[in-house]
C-alpha cells in the first residue's frame, strides 16, 4: 500500500515537472520525429523560425537537426557513409548540386516523382530541377541555388566611363588600362578561384563554357575537354590571367582569400557566389561597401556567357520509414511562404520562380531580382552518378595547366580527355 | 620455464593481443581484402567484384600514383634528414646546464605538442601570398617581391616541408636527449683530464653513445613522415598541380571523394607495406647497435 503511494506521488511529480514543457496536448499521440541531416547555416536563426512554423503546422511531426561538417566535400563523406549502411535512423539530408545523380544511382535517394509533379518542377528553375533529374526520375527538391556572379567596381568603371564589359578582352582592356591611371601597384584585374579543388572545376568551366568548349558534349556525349574551344579557354587562363590580370597567389585561393583582395580594394573584377554580395556591402568588413556591381559574366568574343550551377537540394533517405513525412517537411521548406523567408531574412536564392516577382523581397533584397538572368542560365556540371571521379580529373587537368607557364595544354587535355573517358565508359557498363 | 607458466604468461598478456589483433590486424586484413576487389560506392551495380591484383596493377601504371609516391619519398628524405640535425642540435643545447634550461626544454616541445591540423593552419596563414608574415618578414613592405608559396609548385612542397620540420624537430630532440642523459659524465671527465677537446668528446664520447637513440629517432621519424596527410591536407589540399599530393592524401582522395573503396585499399596497403619494410630494416639496424653498445 505505502509502495503505491510513494509511486504514485513520484510519478504525479514527474509529469508535474515534464509535461508542461510539452508544446501539444496531452491526449494526442506522440509526435514522429523526422531527422534532418544539415551543416550549420550562416543564418540558424532563419532555418529555426522555419522549422518551428513547421511544428505548428504539424504538430504530429518534429523535426531533429542534426549539424555535419561546413565543407561541402566533408559533409558528402558522412551522408555517402550512413546511406551506404543503409541508415535508417537518417530520413532527409542535403545534397550539394553535383550529387542527384550519384545518389540516385546508388540508391540512396528516394525518387519523388510520386510527390514532386512535372508540373510542380515547372514552378522551379529550369537548372537546378536538370541537376535533380536522373534517368527519368526526379531525386532531390531545389532549396537555393547559388552560381557564379561577376563582381566590378562600379566607381572605378564610372570614373574611367567603362560599361562592364562583355567580352574577357575587354575586361582585360578596361582592367589595364584602369591600373594605368590609379597607379596602385597592389591593385589587380581580376581575382577568383584557382586552387586545386571543387572551385577551381566551376571557375574553369565558365570560361570554357563561354567559348563554346565542354567536358561532354550536349549532343553525342563525346569527351570534348580536349577540343580546340575548350583548349583555347584553358591557354587564355594561363597566359592572360594568372600571374596577369590575377595575381599568382590566385592558385592558392579558395573563395575567402579572392573575396579578401576584392573587398579590401585590390582587385576591379571579381568571380564569386551570390553570399559575396552581402560580404562586399557590409561596410564593416568591406572597403568598397557601396561602390559594387554585380552582373553575368564575360564571354569570349561571339560566344554566350556562361555561369556554373551551385545550390542545395532536399533529398529522402530511401531507408527511411518515414518517407510521407519527410516529404511534408521539403514541402513545407520549398513552399512559396518558406522560400520568400529564406530569400528575404538569410539572403538565399529562391529556387522556386515566383518568388522573385514577390513585391517585398523586389523592395528588400534587389539584389537577387538583379541575378535572376544568371540564375536562369546556369549551367549544371557533368551529370553522372560518377562525378567526384571526373571532378578530380579536370581538378588535375587544370591546375596542371595554369600552374606552370610552359605546360603542355593540348597534351594534358588528351590526357584528361582520355582520362575521363575510361571512367564514363565505366559508369556506362552498368547499363549493359 | 614450464609448462604451466607458459600458459600463465599467454593469459596474462591475452586481452593485450586480443585489442591488438582487434583495432590493428582486423582493419589491416579488411583493408587487403578490399584491395582485391573494385569497389565504387557510386556504382553499386558493379558489384564488388573479385580482381586479383589488378588494382595493385593499375597502381603500378598509375602516373599520378607514381608522382605522389616520388614526392613522398622527397618529403621523408629532407624532412627527416633536417629534423635529426636540427633534433641533434637542440638536443645538445638543452642538454647543458644552464639558467632557465627547464622553461628552454618546455618551449622547445611546444610545437610538437600543437595538432598537426592547427599548426598546419597557422603555416598556411603564414605562407599567404599577400598578408603572411613570412613574406613581410623577407621583403617589408617591397609587397612587389612577395612570394605565393602556396601557388607555385616548387614551393608548395618546400611550405610543407618546412612546416613538418618546424613541427617534429622537437620530438627528435627529446628522443636524442633520452639518449644524452644516459652517457656518463664520468668518460667526459676522463676525457677531459686527457685533455680532449670539445670537438674530439663529442666525436669519441657522444656520437658512438647516442647513435643507437638516434635511430630510434631515425626510425621514427621515417615511418611517421611517410604517413603525412594532415599538412598537406590542410595547407594546400595537394595542390598546385598535384605538388603536394602525397601518398596517403591521393589514397584519402581515391576513397572518400571518388568513393573508389578497392583501389583507395590499395593505396593504403603499398603505404603500409612500404613502411612494414623500413621498420624491419630499421629495427634490426637497432637491435643490432643496442647489442654492441651493450657489448
Amino acid at each position: 500500500m505505502k509502495k503505491a503511494v510513494i509511486i504514485t506521488t513520484l510519478s504525479m511529480l514527474v509529469s508535474a515537472v515534464f509535461i508542461p514543457c510539452r508544446p501539444y496536448p496531452l491526449n494526442a499521440q506522440e509526435p514522429d520525429t523526422i531527422v534532418f541531416l544539415t551543416w550549420k547555416p550562416n543564418q540558424p536563426e532563419v532555418w529555426e523560425k522555419l522549422i518551428k512554423e513547421f511544428h505548428h503546422d504539424n504538430p504530429d511531426l518534429r523535426v531533429k537537426v542534426q549539424v555535419g561538417p561546413h565543407s561541402s566535400t566533408e559533409y558528402h563523406a558522412i551522408v555517402t557513409q550512413r546511406l551506404k549502411n543503409r541508415d535508417d535512423s537518417l530520413d532527409l539530408f542535403f545534397m550539394d548540386v553535383t550529387w542527384p545523380p550519384e545518389f540516385a544511382n546508388a540508391g540512396w535517394a528516394l525518387d519523388l516523382t510520386a510527390w514532386f509533379s512535372e508540373r510542380e518542377q515547372q514552378k522551379f528553375l529550369p537548372g537546378p530541377v536538370a541537376a535533380n533529374s536522373y534517368e527519368g526520375g526526379i531525386y532531390g527538391v531545389p532549396c537555393y541555388l547559388a552560381a557564379g556572379l561577376f563582381y566590378y567596381r562600379k566607381d572605378l568603371l564610372d570614373k574611367h566611363e567603362f560599361r562592364p564589359p562583355s567580352t574577357w578582352d575587354e575586361m582585360l582592356f578596361q582592367g589595364k588600362r584602369i591600373l594605368e591611371a590609379e597607379a596602385d601597384p597592389l591593385l589587380n584585374i581580376y581575382s577568383g578561384q584557382f586552387k586545386q579543388y571543387e572551385g577551381l572545376v566551376c571557375d574553369m568551366m565558365e570560361f570554357i563554357w563561354s567559348n563554346n568548349g565542354g567536358v561532354f558534349d550536349t549532343g553525342s556525349g563525346g569527351v570534348i575537354i580536349n577540343r580546340a574551344e575548350s583548349v583555347k579557354a584553358v591557354t587564355f587562363v594561363r597566359d592572360h590571367i594568372i600571374g596577369n590580370a590575377a595575381p599568382r597567389g590566385a592558385i592558392s585561393y579558395e573563395e575567402p582569400e579572392s573575396l579578401d583582395l576584392f573587398i579590401q580594394g585590390k582587385s576591379v573584377f571579381h568571380r564569386n557566389w551570390p553570399y559575396a554580395w552581402e560580404v562586399a556591402n557590409n561596410p564593416e568588413k568591406s572597403k568598397i561597401a557601396g561602390k559594387v556591381g554585380v552582373g553575368r559574366l564575360p564571354s569570349f568574343e561571339g560566344h554566350e556567357s556562361a555561369s556554373t550551377l551551385g545550390g542545395w537540394q532536399f533529398g529522402i533517405n530511401r531507408w527511411s520509414r518515414h518517407h510521407e513525412k519527410a516529404w511534408r517537411f521539403i514541402k513545407h521548406m520549398t513552399s512559396f511562404k518558406s522560400q520568400k523567408i529564406l530569400a528575404v531574412e538569410a539572403s538565399l536564392a529562391p529556387a522556386r520562380k515566383a518568388v522573385y516577382l514577390d513585391r517585398e523581397l523586389r523592395a528588400k533584397r534587389p539584389n537577387l531580382t538583379a541575378f535572376l538572368p544568371a540564375f536562369e542560365r546556369a549551367r549544371p556540371r557533368p551529370l553522372s552518378p560518377v562525378y567526384p571521379m571526373i571532378s578530380q580529373e579536370l581538378q588535375r587537368f587544370f591546375s596542371r595547366a595554369v600552374s606552370d607557364k610552359g605546360s603542355e595544354i593540348p597534351q594534358l587535355a588528351d590526357t584528361a580527355a582520355k582520362r575521363i573517358k575510361k571512367i564514363r565508359d565505366l559508369a556506362e557498363s552498368i547499363r549493359k | 620455464m614450464k609448462k604451466k607458466e607458459i600458459k600463465f604468461y599467454l593469459a596474462l598478456i591475452a586481452p593485450a593481443l586480443l585489442v591488438l589483433f582487434l583495432f590493428i590486424g582486423a582493419p589491416i586484413v579488411q583493408s587487403f581484402i578490399k584491395s582485391l576487389h573494385t569497389i565504387i560506392t557510386g556504382l553499386p551495380q558493379l558489384k564488388a567484384p573479385f580482381v586479383g591484383l589488378a588494382n595493385y596493377k593499375d597502381l603500378l601504371n598509375d602516373p599520378v600514383a607514381v608522382h605522389s609516391l616520388r614526392l613522398t619519398v622527397v618529403f621523408v628524405a629532407t624532412t627527416t634528414f633536417f629534423e635529426l640535425l636540427i633534433g641533434l642540435l637542440l638536443a645538445l643545447l638543452i642538454h647543458h646546464r644552464f639558467y632557465g634550461r627547464s622553461a628552454l626544454r618546455a618551449c622547445v616541445l611546444v610545437p610538437w605538442a600543437i595538432p598537426t591540423v592547427v599548426a598546419a593552419q597557422m603555416w598556411r596563414f603564414l605562407f599567404n601570398d599577400t598578408y603572411g608574415m613570412i613574406n613581410y618578414f623577407i621583403f617589408g613592405a617591397d609587397s612587389a617581391s612577395y612570394i605565393p608559396w602556396l601557388a607555385q609548385p616548387g614551393t608548395a612542397l618546400f611550405a610543407i616541408i618546412f612546416a613538418d620540420i618546424w613541427k617534429t624537430s622537437s620530438f627528435a630532440a627529446l628522443l636524442i636527449l633520452a639518449g644524452l642523459q644516459v652517457i656518463p659524465q664520468e668518460l667526459y671527465q676522463a676525457a677531459e683530464v686527457d685533455g680532449a677537446g670539445v670537438m674530439s668528446r663529442f666525436r669519441h664520447i657522444t656520437w658512438p653513445l647516442i647513435r643507437p637513440a638516434l635511430l630510434v629517432a631515425l626510425l621514427f621519424r621515417t615511418i611517421d613522415a611517410f604517413r603525412v596527410f594532415d599538412l598537406a591536407f590542410v595547407m594546400t589540399h595537394g595542390g598546385p598541380a598535384d605538388a603536394t599530393n602525397v601518398l596517403q592524401l591521393y589514397g584519402y582522395k581515391k576513397m572518400f571523394v571518388e568513393g573508389m573503396m578497392g583501389y583507395g585499399s590499395a593505396v593504403s596497403v603499398s603505404i603500409f607495406v612500404i613502411v612494414l619494410i623500413l621498420a624491419v630494416l630499421y629495427v634490426r639496424m637497432v637491435g643490432r647497435r643496442m647489442l654492441e653498445a651493450r657489448a
